[in-house]
């Protein structure tokens, strides 16, 4: 570039000051044209709707991005959105090819091609991208030409030869970026941006993106999610570029139209003489960027003329850059930015860092054009930007990044695209960048864009959220809080009961997400937005009606992102005590939602995704200690169990229950053999249940036993450990207690042939999934028929679950499982010489004394010895283990040499000689709260990096987050989980 | 295994111009200096050109075995942490232990 420049300069002077007046006379007749054309753009603002879809994917990639804890999430997201971003970047391709061989001088008919060349992008990528290419070669070479001012009267042949070598160069680059966009993202993008600078008025066009001008913006929001503003600009601008282009109508018709397609496209000489002059004096030009200002003010009030203008140049940009950036890597585009501004070595970067430089001064120094100078100005503009580019290109050191306070500085511009570009760029800048983030919270930055979040403008609170949903995922909680303490979360709410657009919706559900893994913010999250969230997302995407039509089908749960994001949020939320329990039981709507949610899940087999997952965590949560804490739980506590905790409760149970159950033979199928007493049979559902008079609703859905079906559907269907371990863990919270209805829940569960089905899920290759379930197993064993059918059934499972001794099996259980079966297995072989002997029989003597003298830890110990003491209390069973070998020192955890088994002994005892009751109480409030716990933080943890950090440590983190991220983040994931943790000093 | 001593240089904050890793709350798998991929301990990972570590020619790899007489080989990554960057001392002592000079 510097050659050409170097060369053509000389000559091209001279040229250039004629260029420069012709190009006045352009640039008001461009602004005529541009009154004209803005009626036209509304009808152009058509066919960009198409492209702000895509943006809005690249908004969701950004929203991914920020997201990295839904990674999951996101990763999904990212798929389906990077179609649309190709799809984007077609079109833009094709219409600038396009628009050139339409040669339509009428703005309207540029519109028109513009769509038209849009819908062809569509159809052929490939072809699109060629054009682009030429294109961007074309834009290239008018710049360097423009500067040069040489190529300007003769119009586009002279700029050819020089863009020639500059062609070479953008060719090579685009070439590459093509080729190879995900190879070198970072690499690829500052091409882009360099590209498309140069293609139009590259100048222009990198002022645009870097500088905040929308379109600099666009583009770098384009990679945050901005570009679907640049994108939808651009194709107005684009069907003006070729035809301004082609039919150097543009001199005769509105000369800015011409100067916009010559910027736009190089290939015009007038554009390229408009630009030489211009670029002849870069320096000058520079405070053309400011124009670039005017642009984006028109872009407020007049989003036609601005658009077209720097659509021209920034479109041709924005719009290769996002299709090649989109199409192969949304994140990278971003990250790639960043890594080119900070890479000084890239020449791209080096110029985009100096037109971004500019761009700042613009907007700073002259605040606003005037809109009527907008369309001058973004002729200046372009001029200007060429000569940036041009500039950048001779690696003018004027040109930098906006640093960061500039930025936070921006967000308070009068001009709403500078507000709305700088908030994105702060959102790109923040994307896995936790100093950043801090910074801009030191920097007060959090509260400025909280207070754009009641901004009328989309395009405004749309960024403000992006960014802050970045800001607030990590696990620097300080941001979280810093959002809450300026009204964020209120803020929020209010956005999302006012917007419409689905975008937003989930960039706020997002952000909400995020902010609701931190424990002191759950309760403000609900207290601000539950209701809200539940009216706003819950209840309209489950498809649950509050009053259905009988006319209309039910219908089916929409696995919207929003309604992940929401459900996520809520998943968090109900994990923050009994209040916040309280709160979500009680909300209207929302049990029954979630709930029809997750039948429709089980219905259309469609149970994996992370929607499901919430769903069933946010069930088990509001189900955790609801015997204790609905309201008119007494009346159905089991006087029974009140009076004799302990191991009463089944005998009783067994007296008491009078009431057959009519589906008993259908349990019995399964497990008949076990059962050894017509009397074990009978079932609990005749005690004191209610009569329904009505269907039940709200919070009573929660343990209503027809819940029992769905739970155990998920547990058979779903291959999501998260959803079955939740599942389980539901139904272990509700078989926990000594009401009716958890009675009822266990009979329930043997009926509908549960059992089994939790049997197998024994042998899961998840800790978390064996966990909840045999915790489960030990809560339904209360019931003495469920105790009978699972010691005959699933003692082997059970045991073989257990280490052997030193060694660990293959599993390699945590010490929380380990107890937990252990656990179990003791409930199960309480009260039962039954059991016990199985017990005997599938070989576990040799397993438990193992652990409890070997094991290192002192819960399994303890358990271990619980287990052994209760089966020596049988003395029937004493016979059958002397003869194995064992005596007593076996079974007494004092006699043992471990001095922890001594230390545990006396508890040991006391729980086999008092009732089991009290044991098995203590087992119930305790495991369950211990699961509830490991519960929401695994939840958490899956929904939101920050709270899974106290679960693990940083790198292990990392690494989840980066597996559930897309492809396109494996870079920047692999860069941050390498390191383990090591401390300067 | 000998001992070491390094003297604390002002900056700011008292440095001493090396980062370390390792302790027994951290996933030994990572360490890439501990033989066995077992080691809990604490080891020298980085070290600042031209610091006050280097100037007292404590090398990357070194295993970190006391600070001032305080054991190193069960301790956890922040506890080692702040024993090294106690603000009222300016000298550290430190014993370690190099591959090379159980060698030799």
């Amino acid at each position: 570039m510097e050659d050409y420049d170097v060369r053509s300069a000389a000559s091209i002077l001279a040229s250039v000051k004629e260029q420069e007046e012709r190009f006045e006379q352009l640039t008001r007749a461009l602004e005529e044209e541009r009154r004209n054309v803005t009626l036209q753009l509304e009808r152009a603002n058509l066919p960009p709707n198409p492209a702000i879809s895509q943006p809005l994917a690249w908004q969701q990639v950004v929203m991914q991005e920020q997201s990295p804890g839904n990674a999951t999430s996101l990763a999904m997201m990212q798929e389906p959105q990077e179609p649309q971003e190709v799809v984007e970047e077609t079109v833009t391709i094709e219409e600038d090819p396009g628009t050139p061989t339409s040669h339509v001088s009428v703005v309207t008919s540029d519109d028109g091609t513009t769509r038209r060349t849009e819908t062809k992008d569509m159809s052929t990528n490939v072809k699109v991208t060629k054009m682009v290419k030429t294109v961007t070669t074309r834009t290239v070479r008018q710049v360097p030409l423009g500067p040069d001012g040489l190529p300007l009267p003769e119009g586009s042949s002279p700029l050819s030869s020089y863009t020639d070598s500059i062609d070479r160069r953008y060719m090579k680059n685009g070439g590459e970026r093509f080729i190879t966009p995900q190879a070198t993202s970072t690499l690829t993008r500052a091409y882009n941006n360099s590209y498309n600078d140069s293609y139009v008025e590259t100048p222009e066009s990198q002022y645009i993106r870097h500088y905040g001008l929308h379109d600099g913006y666009a583009d770098l929001t384009d990679n945050y999610g901005s570009l679907s503003r640049g994108v939808n600009f651009r194709p107005p601008r684009y069907p003006y570029m070729p035809n301004s282009y082609r039919p150097e109508n543009s001199y005769t018709l509105p000369i800015r139209k011409d100067d916009y397609g010559h910027v736009a496209q190089p290939q015009v000489p007038m554009g390229s003489s408009t630009v030489d002059l211009n670029r002849s004096q870069p320096e000058r030009f520079q405070p053309e960027p400011y124009g670039l200002e005017d642009d984006r003010r028109s872009l407020g009030p007049e989003e036609e003329e601005p658009y077209e203008l720097e659509p021209d140049y920034s479109t041709a940009n924005r719009r290769i850059l996002p299709g090649t950036n989109r199409g192969r890597t949304h994140r990278e585009p971003l990250r790639d930015v960043h890594r080119v501004r900070g890479y000084p070595d890239d020449p791209i970067e080096a110029e985009l860092i100096d037109e971004r430089h500019p761009y700042i001064h613009g907007m700073y120094s002259a605040p606003l054009a005037q809109p009527e100078r907008g369309s001058m100005a973004s002729l200046d503009r372009m001029a200007g930007r060429r000569s940036p580019s041009i500039d950048s290109i001779r690696k003018d050191p004027r040109w930098r990044d906006p640093d960061l306070p500039e930025v936070i500085a921006m967000l308070g511009h009068p001009i709403d695209p500078v507000k709305s570009n700088a908030a994105a760029y702060l959102q790109h800048l923040c994307y896995e960048n936790d100093k950043i983030k801090k910074d801009v919270r030191q920097l007060k930055g959090i509260p400025v864009l909280v207070s754009l979040l009641d901004h009328p403008k989309s395009e405004v609170h749309r960024k403000a959220c992006g960014a802050l949903r970045n800001i607030s995922y990590g696990k620097d909680n300080e941001n979280k809080v810093a959002i809450k303490n300026c009204d964020g979360i209120p803020a929020l709410i209010r956005l999302l009961r006012k917007t419409n657009d689905m975008e937003v919706r989930e960039l706020i559900t997002g952000t909400l997400w995020n902010l609701s893994s931190y424990e002191p913010l759950k309760m403000v999250i609900i207290n601000h937005g539950l209701q809200t969230m539940t009216n706003e997302v819950i209840i309209p995407h489950s498809g649950w009606e509050h009053e259905p039509n009988e006319d209309s089908k039910p219908r089916d749960a929409e696995w919207t992102t929003v309604f992940k994001n929401t459900s996520g949020c809520l998943r968090n939320v109900s994990s923050d005590g009994a209040e916040a329990r309280r709160r979500l039981r009680e909300c209207d709507g929302l049990v029954d939602a979630l709930l029809h949610a997750l039948q429709s899940a089980v219905g259309k087999k469609d149970m994996d995704n992370k929607s499901v997952e919430n769903c069933v965590c946010i069930m088990r949560n509001l189900s955790y200690h609801v015997h204790k804490e609905v309201p008119g739980a007494e009346r159905f506590q089991d006087p029974s169990a009140l009076q004799a905790p302990g191991s009463a409760g089944p005998q009783r149970k067994k007296k008491d229950d009078a009431g057959c159950f009519g589906g008993k033979k259908a349990k019995e199928e399964w497990f008949n053999q076990g059962r050894k007493n017509g009397e074990n049979d009978k079932n609990y559902d005749t005690l004191d249940l209610p009569k329904r008079t009505e269907p039940s609703k709200g919070f009573e859905l929660l343990y209503q036993p027809e819940v029992v079906r769905l739970y155990l559907s998920l547990l058979t269907e779903s291959q999501n450990y998260n959803t079955l371990e939740a599942a389980a863990g539901a139904l272990q919270n509700l078989s926990a207690g000594q009401w009716t209805w958890s009675n009822y829940i266990r009979a329930t569960v043997r009926k509908e042939k549960g059992l089994p089905i939790l049997v197998e899920l024994l042998r899961s290759d998840s800790d978390k999934v064996v966990r909840a379930v045999a915790i489960a197993l030990r809560n339904l064993s209360i019931d003495r028929r469920n105790k009978d059918l699972i010691g005959s059934y699933a003692m082997r499972d059970l045991v073989s679950n257990l280490p052997s001794g030193q060694q660990r099996p293959a599993k390699n259980l945590e010490e929380d499982t380990v107890v937990a079966i252990l656990n179990t297995i003791h409930e199960i072989v309480t009260d039962s010489s039954e059991n016990a002997r199985s017990l005997i029989q599938a070989q576990a003597i040799e397993k438990l004394v193992a652990i409890n003298r070997t094991s290192q830890s002192a819960r399994e110990t303890k358990a271990a010895s619980h287990v052994l003491q209760t089966v020596w209390s049988y003395k029937e069973l004493r016979n059958a283990l002397t003869k194995d070998g064992w005596n007593k020192s076996h079974f007494q955890p004092t006699v043992t040499a471990t001095p922890k088994a001594t230390k545990n002994g006396k508890p040991g005892y006391d729980d086999t000689t008092l009732p089991l009751m009290e044991k098995n109480q203590d087992g119930y409030s305790t495991i369950d709260q211990r699961d509830k716990d490991c519960k929401y933080k695994t939840d958490d943890g899956s929904a939101d990096l920050t709270e899974r950090e106290p679960l693990k440590n940083d790198t292990n983190r990392k690494h989840y987050i980066r597996s559930n991220r897309p492809a396109v983040s494996l870079v920047d994931a692999c860069d941050v989980k390498p390191q383990p943790v090591d401390s300067w000093v | 295994q000998r001992i070491e001593i390094q003297k604390l240089r002002q900056g700011e904050n008292l440095i001493l111009g090396f980062s370390i890793g390792g302790g027994i709350d951290q996933d030994p798998g990572q360490n890439p200096f501990s033989e066995d991929k077992s080691d809990k301990g604490i080891y020298v990972t980085r070290i600042t050109p031209g610091g006050p570590a280097e100037d007292a020619d404590l090398r990357i790899g070194d295993k970190i075995m006391q600070v001032n007489g305080w054991d190193m080989t069960m301790v956890t990554h922040d506890q080692a942490r702040k024993k090294l960057t106690k603000k009222n001392e300016d000298v550290v002592r430190l014993l370690i232990t190099r591959k090379s000079l159980e060698e030799a």
